[in-house]
C-alpha cells in the first residue's frame, strides 16, 4: 500500500511540474520564436493535458488499488456514532477510511489517505519547511477537475488570444497623449507562460501536506492572478485591478499570517498528516493532535489538551503524564481557525473582502474562467475543507454567516450589472458564498460537492461569455447584445446548459437534473438541517433560499437579454459571429460535465468521491447544548430534510426563472419602469451596497492623508536634514580637495618627480668611458674598506 | 721517492676512481666542444647542424647531473670533494650544474629559433657559450679559492667574446671591450684578495680557512690587530671579484653596456647563468668564515652588514636608473642589476643570522630560509628573466628594433608573444599569483628575521619593500606600450606570432606561473639542499 502512495506522488508530482517546465520554456518565448508564432501554447496544452493525464491515471489506479471502496453505499453513515469510538481505522490524518469501514471490515485495513515528504527545504530547531504531499480522494478529484478545466481553457484561449499574434498589436482601450491607440508587440507567449505558472501554483496548492506550503502556493497564485488581471497593463483600470486585488488578499493573508504563527507555537508542525520519521517513530500532525483518533474536540475549562501519544492501537491519545502534554487555549484555537479562514475570505472574495473580484474580470476572459471562477478563488473553499478538523463550532459559526451574507449581497449586485462579466463575477462571488455557507453549517461534503460542480458550469458560463464578448469585438455591455441566438448558437446552447445548471433547476418530482441543482440541494438540505437544530440561526437556510431564486433571475436575465429579444445595437449585430471550432469544441466538452457531472446527486460518484475524504466527525454531527454552542447536524439529520429543503429551492429556482422570463423573455413589464419606480434601491445595488466607497472613504482617503503627509514630512524634515547634511559634506569635501592637491598630491608628485630626476641623474654616472670605470674600480674598493674600517667594532 | 711514488698512486686512484666519475656533467659538455670543432675541420662532417650537437650534449649533461642530484638526495653517494680538495660533490654544486646545463638547453633553442649565430659561426658561438656554462659549473662547486678564480675567469673569457659576437656592430665591440678591460680590473683585485688569504692561512681550501684564522687571529681582536685588517681587505677584494660578475653597485658599470651591445639571447644567458653560479660561490665563501672563534665570525658578520647595504644601494640604483631608459635591453640591463641587489638581500641576510650573535631565533633554521629564498628566486628569475629576452629577441628578429615606443600596440598583431611578457613582467614585479611573488616573500621574510640580529637589516628591509613599488613603473611602461597605446600606422608587423616562438614562451612562461600557484613542492627541495649545505658545513 505504501507502494501505491509513492506511485500517486509521482503522478501527481508529473502533473505538477510539467507546467513549470512549460513556464521556464515559455517565459523565453520572446527570444525563441516570433511574435505570431504559437509554439508557446502548444507547449503550455501539453503541458497541462499530460497533467490531465496523469491525474486520470492517478485517480484510477487509486480507485482500482482501493477496490474503489470510496463509491460504495454511505447508507451506513448511521452507525458510525455507534463504531467511531471503537473502529480503529478511524483516523483523519493516517487511516482515511472512516465512514463506510464500520460494516465493510475488510476495507479497514486498506489505506485510502498518503501523505509524505517530496524534500526538506530547511529545519530550524523542531520547525521543519518541506515539501509535503497529501493525497486522499479529493485531492485528486480536485487535480483532475483542475487539470480538466485548465485544459479546455488553455485551449480555448488559442483562439481568444489569437490577436495577440501581432508584433503590433493595438489596443483600442488605451489612448496615449496625442490620441492615437496604444501600440505594442503582441504578448501571446506571455499569456501562456502565466497560465503555465498558474497551474504549477494551483496544482502544488492542491498537493501541498502542510499548511505553510498551502501558504507558499496561495502566495504564487495570488501572483499569478496579479498578473494575469494586469495583462493589459497599459490600460488604467486593469493596473488599478490588479492592484486592488493584491492588497486586498494581503489583507486576507495577514490573518493567515497570524493563525500560521499560532499553530506553529502551539502545536510546532505545520503537517496536516502524521509523520513517520526514518526511525520508525510517528509525529502526529496537526489534525491527531486537536481530533485524537476519535474525532472528539473536547475542551475543559477553556483548554484544549492535545493528543500527542500513541496507544498500543495506534490512536492518539492525551499523553498520561501531565508534565508532557502540549495544550491550547481554546479562544487560541478559535483565533487560529479564524485566522486561517480570514486568508479563505480574501483568496474566494468573501464578505468583507468581495471588493476585488469583479474588478479582477479586466484581466482576459480566459482567465477569468480559470483563475477566478473555477480554481483559485475556490482554493480559499477547498482550504477551508482541508482544515476543517481543525474549526471549533464558533468558527464554522463564522463561517456559515460570512458565506451566507455573501451569497446574498453578491447575487443582489448581479440582477442590476450589466457587463455580462461583472454579472458572472458577482454569480461567482455568491456561488462562492454558498460553498462557504455549506462548510459552515456542518456540509463539508455538500460545499465542496458545489464547488466541483460550480467549477465546471462557471468556466463554461465564463468561456461562453467569452465567446460573445469575442463576436462582439469586445463588447462587454449587455444591452448593446440581444438576439445573439441566431448568430452564434452554439455559444448561446451551451450557456443556457450552464445558466440552467447554475440556477439549479430539475423535472420535478424526478432526479433528472442538472449539476448544479444537486449540489445546492444538498446545501440547502443542510441548512434546513441546521436550522431545526439551532432555531436561531433560521436565516441560514432563508436567505440562501431566496439567493437560489434571485440566482435564477440574474442568471436567465443574463441569457435572456443577451440572447434573445431583438437586437439593440443594429451595428454591432451585424458584424457578430460564431466563434471558431478551437473555441467551441471546449465549450461543448465543459457543457456535458457542466450538465452531467453530479449525476446521481448523493447517491452518485463524484459526491461518494468526494465525501469518502470527509473528516471524520462530520458525520455524526455535533451536539452544541452541552459546550454552551451551536450543534451540526448529523447525516441523518440532513437526509431527513433532504426532500423538504429540495423543493423549497426548486420552487424558489423557478419562480426566479419565471420573473426572467416575463420581464426579459417576454418583455411583459419594462426594466426601464422598475428601475425608476425604485431608483433609490437600483442606485444602491449598482454602487454595489456601497461597499467601494465605503473602503474608499475608511481606508483608501486615510491612507493617501497619510501618504501626503508622510511625503510632506520626508521633504520638509528628512529631507530638510539630508541637504544640510550633504551641504556641509561638500564643504568638507571642497577642504578635502584642495588639501589632497595641494598637500597630497604635492607630496606624490614631489616624490614621483624627484625620484623620476634622481633616475635621469643616474643615467649621467654611466659615462661609457672605460677610463673612469676602471678608476671606479680603485675607488670603490678603498672606499668600502675605509667604511669597513670605520665601522668594525674596536675590538 | 716512495712516498711521492705513492701519492702519485693515490693521486691518480683517486682522480680515475672517484673524481672523473664526479666531474661527468662538465667532461661531456667539453666532450661536445671538442666534437663540434672536430666536425668542423673534417670534411664531411661539417654538415652535421652544430647546434644539434650542442643541444645533445647538454641534455647529456642535464641528465648526468640529473642522475647525481638524485643520488646525492637519496644518501647514495655521499657528499664529497674530489680531485684532492679542489672542487665540491654536494647538493648545491650538484643543483647549480643541473640548473645551468638545463638553461643552457633553453639558451640553445632559443638560439636555434632566432638563428643568431649564422651557420658558419654556429660551432663558435655555441664553443664559447658551452665553455661559459663550464666554468660557471666549476664555480658553483668551487672548494678552493684557486678554483673560484679559474671558474670567474672560465666563464668571463667566452663571455667577453660572446657581448661581441656580433661582429660588425660598433656597439657590440665597443661593449665587449669594456667588458673585457672592466673584467681584467675586477680580477686582478680579486686575484690580490686570493693572494693576501691565501699568504695569511697558508691553504687555499675554503673548508680549513676559518680554522686557519681562527689560530693566527686570537679570539676577541678587532679592528686594531693588524691581521684582522688584513683579512677584511683581502675578503673584501674576493667579494669585489664575484660582485663584478654579480653587476653589483658600485661594479655594476659593464652591465648596462654590455648587454645593450650583446644580443638579447646572450644578454639573456648572461643575465642569469652567471648569476646562478656567482651566487652559489659567494653562499660558499661567505660561509667559510663560519668559526668557532669571535674575532672570525664578526669578520662573517661585517660582511654580511655590508653586503646588505650593498644590496640596498644596488636594487635601488638598478631600479631608478632603469626609469630613464628607452631601449628595452638596457632597461631590462638595470632590472637585473636590481634583481641581483634583490638575491644579495638573501646571502646578506644569511651572513647575519649565520655569524651574528644568538637572539633566541632559529637561526640555523632562519638560515637555511635564506639559501632556500636565493634558491627559489634564482629558479624562478631563470623563466622571467630568459622569457623576457627571449620575447625581446622574437619581436627583434621581426621589427628589427630594441626600442619600448616601437612596441606600440603589439598587442594587437602577436597575442601570445606579448601575453608572455605580462606573465613575465607581473612576475618580475612581483604580483600575485606569479612565482616572482614567492621569491620575493621568502626573501624579505628572511631579511625580516635578520633585522632580530641587527637594525642595519630594517633599512635594508625597507629598501627592498619601496624597490618592489619603483620598479612597478618601469616596467608597466613595457605593457602600457604594448596593450594600450595603438601601433602606428607604417610600422612594420609582426607576422609570426604562436609559432615557432610563441610556443616556447609559453613553454618558459608556464612555469612561472606554475611556482605561483604552487610553490610548496620546490621549497621542500629547496629547503633540503638548504638543510644538506649548512649541516655540511657544521653548523
Amino acid at each position: 500500500m505504501e507502494h501505491l502512495g509513492e506511485k500517486l506522488a509521482a503522478l501527481l508530482a508529473i502533473a505538477w511540474l510539467l507546467p513549470l517546465l512549460g513556464f521556464t520554456i515559455e517565459v523565453f518565448g520572446g527570444y525563441w520564436g516570433a511574435r505570431n508564432c504559437k509554439k508557446a501554447a502548444y507547449i503550455a496544452i501539453g503541458c497541462i493535458a499530460a497533467g490531465f493525464v496523469c491525474s486520470s491515471t492517478a485517480l484510477y489506479l487509486w480507485g482500482s488499488e482501493t477496490g474503489w471502496v470510496a463509491l460504495e453505499s454511505a447508507s451506513h453513515g448511521g452507525h458510525d456514532e455507534h463504531s467511531s469510538a471503537t473502529d480503529d481505522a478511524h483516523t483523519a490524518g493516517d487511516h482515511g477510511g472512516h465512514d463506510h469501514a464500520a460494516t465493510v471490515v475488510e476495507h479497514h485495513h486498506k489505506q485510502t489517505v498518503f501523505s509524505g515528504c517530496f524534500y526538506r527545504l530547511a529545519k530550524f530547531g523542531s520547525l521543519n519547511l518541506s515539501l509535503d504531499w497529501y493525497i486522499d480522494s479529493l485531492t485528486l478529484t480536485m487535480f483532475v477537475m483542475v487539470t480538466l478545466i485548465a485544459t479546455c481553457i488553455h485551449i480555448f484561449a488559442v483562439g481568444y488570444m489569437h490577436e495577440e499574434l501581432t508584433d503590433d498589436y493595438v489596443d483600442h482601450q488605451v489612448h496615449t497623449h496625442d490620441g492615437c491607440h496604444f501600440h505594442r508587440p503582441g504578448r501571446f507567449y506571455r499569456f501562456f507562460s502565466y497560465l503555465s505558472l498558474f497551474c504549477f501554483a494551483m496544482l502544488g496548492l492542491v498537493l501541498a501536506g502542510n499548511i505553510f506550503q498551502v501558504f507558499i502556493f496561495w502566495e504564487l497564485v495570488g501572483i499569478c492572478s496579479y498578473l494575469l488581471i494586469g495583462f493589459y497593463v497599459e490600460r488604467h483600470s486593469a493596473s488599478t485591478a490588479a492592484n486592488k486585488a493584491f492588497i486586498v488578499n494581503r489583507v486576507g493573508d495577514f490573518g493567515f499570517i497570524i493563525g500560521l504563527m499560532i499553530l506553529w507555537t502551539s502545536f510546532g508542525t505545520f503537517s496536516f498528516a502524521d509523520q513517520h520519521a526514518a526511525d520508525g517513530k510517528v509525529q502526529p500532525g496537526l489534525f491527531s493532535m486537536v481530533r485524537g483518533s476519535d474525532g472528539k474536540l473536547e475542551a475543559t475549562d477553556g483548554i484544549v489538551v492535545l493528543k500527542t501519544q500513541q496507544d498500543e492501537h495506534g490512536h492518539w491519545q492525551v499523553p498520561p503524564d501531565s508534565s508532557q502534554r502540549k495544550t491550547i487555549a481554546y479562544t487560541l484555537l478559535i483565533v487560529a481557525g479564524l485566522g486561517v479562514f480570514c486568508g479563505c475570505v480574501g483568496k474566494s472574495a468573501q464578505f468583507p473582502l468581495q471588493t476585488w473580484l469583479p474588478d479582477a474580470m479586466e484581466g482576459p476572459t480566459p482567465v477569468s474562467a480559470l483563475v477566478h471562477s473555477a480554481t483559485m478563488v475556490a482554493a480559499g473553499v477547498y482550504l477551508a475543507g482541508r482544515f476543517y478538523p481543525m474549526f471549533t463550532p464558533e468558527v464554522l459559526l463564522t463561517i456559515a454567516y460570512i458565506g451566507c451574507i455573501t451569497a446574498f449581497v453578491a447575487a443582489t449586485i448581479a440582477i442590476v450589472a450589466t457587463d455580462i462579466k461583472k454579472v458572472l463575477a458577482y454569480s461567482t462571488i455568491s456561488q462562492l458564498g454558498y460553498m462557504m455557507l455549506a462548510l459552515g453549517v456542518g456540509g463539508w461534503g455538500a460545499g465542496l460537492f458545489h464547488l466541483i460542480t460550480h467549477a465546471f458550469f462557471k468556466s463554461l458560463m465564463f468561456l461562453c461569455s467569452g465567446s460573445v464578448i469575442a463576436g462582439c469585438h469586445h463588447e462587454q455591455e449587455m444591452p448593446k447584445m440581444g438576439g445573439l441566438l441566431r448568430k452564434m448558437p452554439i455559444t448561446a446552447l451551451t450557456m443556457l446548459i450552464g445558466v440552467v445548471a447554475i440556477a439549479g433547476l430539475a423535472i420535478p418530482g424526478t432526479s433528472i437534473a442538472l449539476s448544479g441543482y444537486h449540489s445546492k440541494d444538498a446545501i440547502l438540505a443542510t441548512a434546513l438541517a441546521y436550522t431545526k437544530l439551532n432555531s436561531v440561526h433560521f436565516l441560514l437556510f432563508l436567505i440562501p433560499l431566496l439567493t437560489a431564486g434571485i440566482t435564477a433571475f440574474y442568471m436567465f436575465r443574463l441569457w435572456f437579454y443577451t440572447f434573445l429579444g431583438k437586437p439593440r445595437d443594429q451595428h454591432l449585430h451585424e458584424h457578430v459571429h460564431e466563434s471558431p471550432l478551437v473555441m467551441t469544441v471546449p465549450l461543448l466538452v465543459l457543457s456535458v460535465f457542466a450538465a452531467g457531472c453530479a449525476i446521481g446527486g448523493e447517491e452518485g460518484v463524484l459526491f461518494r468521491m468526494l465525501t469518502h475524504s470527509q473528516p471524520g466527525h462530520v458525520a455524526q454531527g455535533f451536539n452544541g447544548l452541552a459546550a454552551q454552542t451551536v450543534s451540526l447536524p448529523s447525516h441523518d439529520a440532513i437526509h431527513k430534510v433532504h426532500s423538504t429543503a429540495g423543493s423549497a429551492a426548486l420552487l424558489a429556482a423557478f419562480c426566479g426563472m419565471t420573473i426572467a422570463y416575463l420581464v426579459y423573455g417576454l418583455g411583459l413589464v419594462n426594466p426601464e419602469e422598475i428601475k425608476k419606480q425604485a431608483r433609490a434601491v437600483h442606485a444602491f445595488l449598482a454602487n454595489k451596497w456601497g461597499f467601494d466607497d465605503l473602503y474608499d472613504t475608511l481606508f483608501v482617503k486615510p491612507a493617501h492623508v497619510v501618504a501626503k503627509f508622510a511625503a510632506a514630512f520626508d521633504k520638509l524634515v528628512f529631507d530638510e536634514i539630508l541637504h544640510t547634511v550633504v551641504r556641509f559634506a561638500v564643504v568638507i569635501s571642497k577642504w578635502d580637495r584642495k588639501f589632497d592637491e595641494g598637500v597630497i598630491d604635492g607630496f606624490v608628485n614631489l616624490v614621483g618627480n624627484s625620484t623620476y630626476s634622481l633616475g635621469i641623474g643616474l643615467r649621467g654616472v654611466q659615462t661609457g668611458r672605460i677610463r673612469q670605470y676602471v678608476t671606479f674600480i680603485a675607488v670603490s674598493v678603498v672606499t668600502l674598506f675605509v667604511l669597513l674600517f670605520a665601522f668594525y667594532p674596536k675590538g | 721517492m716512495n712516498d711521492i711514488g705513492s701519492l702519485v698512486v693515490r693521486l691518480l686512484d683517486e682522480t680515475t676512481k672517484t673524481s672523473v666519475g664526479l666531474f661527468a656533467p662538465e667532461l661531456v659538455l667539453s666532450g661536445t666542444i671538442v666534437l663540434m670543432l672536430a666536425f668542423r675541420v673534417l670534411p664531411g662532417l661539417n654538415r652535421i647542424p652544430t647546434q644539434w650537437v650542442a643541444l645533445l650534449g647538454a641534455f647529456g649533461s642535464f641528465a648526468l647531473a640529473l642522475c647525481q642530484f638524485d643520488r646525492l638526495v637519496t644518501g647514495e653517494i655521499p657528499p664529497t670533494s674530489f680531485f684532492t680538495g679542489m672542487l665540491m660533490f654536494d647538493q648545491l654544486g650538484t643543483f647549480f650544474r643541473m640548473f645551468l646545463s638545463l638553461f643552457l638547453i633553453l639558451t640553445i633553442t632559443l638560439t636555434v629559433l632566432t638563428g643568431i649565430p649564422d651557420r658558419d659561426d654556429a660551432a663558435d658561438f655555441y664553443t664559447l657559450l658551452i665553455g661559459s656554462t663550464i666554468g660557471m659549473m666549476i664555480m658553483a662547486s668551487a672548494n678552493h679559492l684557486l678554483m673560484m678564480f679559474m671558474g670567474v675567469e672560465m666563464t668571463s673569457v667566452p663571455s667577453y667574446a660572446m657581448v661581441g659576437f656580433l661582429k660588425g656592430r660598433k656597439k657590440s665591440s665597443e661593449a665587449a671591450l669594456k667588458y673585457v678591460v672592466y673584467g681584467a680590473g675586477a680580477a686582478g683585485v680579486m686575484l690580490y684578495g686570493i693572494s693576501l688569504l691565501a699568504g695569511l692561512t697558508g691553504t687555499g681550501s675554503m673548508p680549513d680557512m676559518a680554522q686557519r684564522l681562527g689560530m693566527i687571529v686570537s679570539q676577541n681582536a678587532g679592528i686594531g690587530d693588524a691581521t684582522v685588517r688584513t683579512i677584511l681587505l683581502a675578503g673584501l677584494m674576493v667579494l669585489v671579484g664575484l660582485a663584478f660578475k654579480l653587476s653589483i653597485f658600485p661594479f655594476h658599470f659593464w652591465c648596462p653596456d654590455a648587454f645593450e651591445g650583446a644580443a638579447a639571447e646572450v644578454a639573456g644567458f648572461l643575465s642569469v647563468a652567471s648569476k646562478a653560479g656567482a651566487f652559489a660561490l659567494l653562499v660558499r665563501f661567505g660561509l667559510s668564515f663560519t668559526s668557532t672563534s669571535a674575532a672570525v665570525s664578526e669578520v662573517g658578520f661585517s660582511f654580511g652588514i655590508g653586503l646588505g647595504v650593498l644590496a640596498a644601494a644596488t636594487a635601488t640604483f638598478g631600479n631608478l636608473s632603469a626609469y630613464g631608459q628607452t631601449n628595452i635591453k638596457r632597461m631590462l640591463a638595470y632590472s637585473t642589476i636590481a634583481h641581483a641587489g634583490y638575491m644579495l638581500m638573501a646571502v646578506s641576510a644569511l651572513l647575519v643570522l649565520a655569524h651574528g650573535k644568538q637572539v633566541g631565533l632559529d637561526t640555523q633554521g632562519e638560515a637555511r630560509r635564506c639559501i632556500e629564498g636565493l634558491i627559489y628566486y634564482l629558479f624562478v628569475y631563470l623563466f622571467m628573466n630568459l622569457g623576457a629576452f627571449a620575447i625581446v629577441s622574437l619581436i627583434r628578429n621581426q621589427i628589427f628594433s630594441e626600442e619600448i615606443e616601437d612596441y606600440n600596440g603589439l598587442a594587437t598583431q602577436c597575442p601570445v608573444l606579448c601575453f608572455g611578457m605580462l606573465l613575465c613582467v607581473f612576475s618580475l614585479v612581483g604580483l600575485p599569483p606569479m612565482g616572482g611573488f614567492w621569491a620575493k616573500l621568502v626573501i624579505f621574510s628572511a631579511v625580516f628575521k635578520a633585522t632580530a640580529v641587527h637594525w642595519v637589516m630594517w633599512g635594508v628591509l625597507g629598501a627592498g619593500a619601496i624597490n618592489t613599488v619603483f620598479s612597478l613603473f618601469y616596467y608597466i611602461r613595457i605593457l602600457k606600450a604594448m596593450y594600450i597605446k595603438s601601433r602606428p600606422a607604417g610600422a612594420r608587423s609582426v607576422r609570426y606570432d604562436l609559432f615557432p616562438g610563441g610556443v616556447f614562451v609559453l613553454l618558459i612562461c608556464l612555469p612561472i606561473l606554475g611556482l605561483g600557484i604552487l610553490p610548496q613542492g620546490f621549497t621542500d627541495k629547496f629547503h633540503n639542499i638548504a638543510d644538506a649545505l649548512l649541516t655540511q658545513i657544521g653548523r
